[in-house]
């Protein structure tokens, strides 16, 4: 009866062991910081640092848009929040828009945030409202970031001059 | 006394050695990047998957491991399912010790899988027996740790002397690509080789069978049946 009973324990005890490696390497955690994010991710139980989110706005909207991200990027290390992931991507709209050209690496940065919030949504649609922005919906930053890293003639129009940021 | 050798026992083959296994094949992929001193996981390459089988087979033939006596038709599913996990175990515990020797990239990696599946393959034609096996995979794992983490480390450490230089200079144009690990590295590396060791110690080759008390409950039930 004993024996079996260790039977039992020691074949849930391989199979949870055994689960936490395959885990393990298919998150491929940096520390065991990462360790604990990965596991409140797949307990159901991760959240993001809203103080820090909260800070990264108002940098945001102060136009200090690499301090915005790395607020950003802290508060939600796991790069699970939608609407954080959809902030960063702006951050890197705005500060890789230019009258007379684009920051190709900020703009595919902020093209990989937007999918990932896009990924994250809800049935793939997120929508922000917030006043000071003016594009509301990830569908058309994505719209915009695409549309900034793509190269046509289009591009040697004078009249590029004259656009506005969003 | 004789209660307690048994549940013993039976804690040591049914917790105690596959958690052995599974720790050695958590720690074999595991290395720490030097400069930034995080953790990079590396999964068990395609190689060494064939050289973990390889060696499976090795040991069946050595006799280390007597599969009929590890899964049998006359045993409960439930210790049939218990040697199965151990065995797969085994085998990942097996490829992610390869996995902790063998050098990351580069020409290295491809002379040392290549010596490891020449000695494996070799191995097949050659008559062992568990004891004698087992040495040769100490000898064969320690000469491939000194090799990757004290020799091939160090000559290609960032604050290499004379030797580095020389080696250096001798096989220019050679792509040996040996990623910067931290020295902790090794160590992992030789804690996870120690287990593996230890963990082959303590397999059997035939599991104990249950004890007579469990056998003949069995026998008592299998006869209230109705027929």
């Amino acid at each position: 009866m004993q024996r079996t009973a260790i039977q039992i324990a020691g074949l849930i005890w391989t199979l949870v062991y055994g689960s936490i490696i395959v885990w393990i390497y298919a998150t491929e955690p940096r520390s065991f910081k990462d360790v604990a994010t990965n596991s409140q991710v797949a307990a159901g139980t991760y959240e993001i640092n809203q103080e820090k989110f909260n800070n990264g706005l108002a940098l945001f909207r102060r136009d200090q848009f690499r301090a915005a991200r790395d607020e950003w990027t802290s508060a939600d290390p796991a790069q699970r929040d939608a609407r954080t992931q959809f902030y960063l991507a702006y951050a890197c709209y705005r500060e890789g828009w230019g009258r007379v050209y684009y920051d190709d690496q900020l703009f595919k940065q902020g093209l990989e945030a937007v999918n990932r919030a896009i990924n994250l949504a809800p049935n793939g649609s997120l929508t922000v409202d917030d006043p000071d922005l003016q594009m509301h919906t990830a569908a058309e930053l994505k719209a915009e970031l695409e549309q900034g890293t793509e190269r046509n003639w289009k591009d040697l129009n004078p009249l590029k001059l004259f656009r506005q940021r969003k | 006394m004789k209660r307690y050798a048994e549940r013993n026992r039976a804690l040591l083959h049914f917790i105690v050695v596959p958690t052995l296994l599974l720790t050695v094949a958590l720690l074999g992929g595991l290395r720490i990047d030097a400069p930034t001193k995080q953790f990079i996981f590396i999964a068990p390459p395609l190689v060494t998957l064939v050289m973990a089988i390889l060696l499976g087979l090795l040991f069946v033939r050595a006799g280390a491991i007597d599969l009929r006596s590890w899964l049998a038709i006359d045993q409960p599913a439930l210790t049939n399912l218990a040697h199965l996990l151990t065995l797969i175990a085994l085998v990942f515990a097996s490829a992610q010790a390869f996995n902790s020797v063998l050098p990351e990239s580069g020409l290295l990696h491809w002379m040392f899988s290549f010596f490891f599946l020449w000695t494996l393959w070799t191995n097949q034609f050659s008559s062992f027996d568990p004891r004698r096996l087992l040495r040769s995979i100490m000898v064969l794992f320690g000469t491939a740790f000194v090799l990757k983490h004290l020799l091939a480390a160090g000559l290609y450490a960032p604050e290499g002397g004379l030797l580095r230089r020389l080696v250096s200079t001798l096989l220019q144009g050679i792509a040996i690509d040996v990623p910067a690990f931290a020295p902790v590295t090794g160590y992992i590396s030789f804690f996870a080789l120690v287990l593996y060791v230890v963990a082959l110690l303590l397999i059997a080759p035939a599991p104990a069978p249950p004890p007579a008390s469990e056998v003949n409950q069995i026998a008592v039930r299998e006869d209230a049946l109705p027929e």
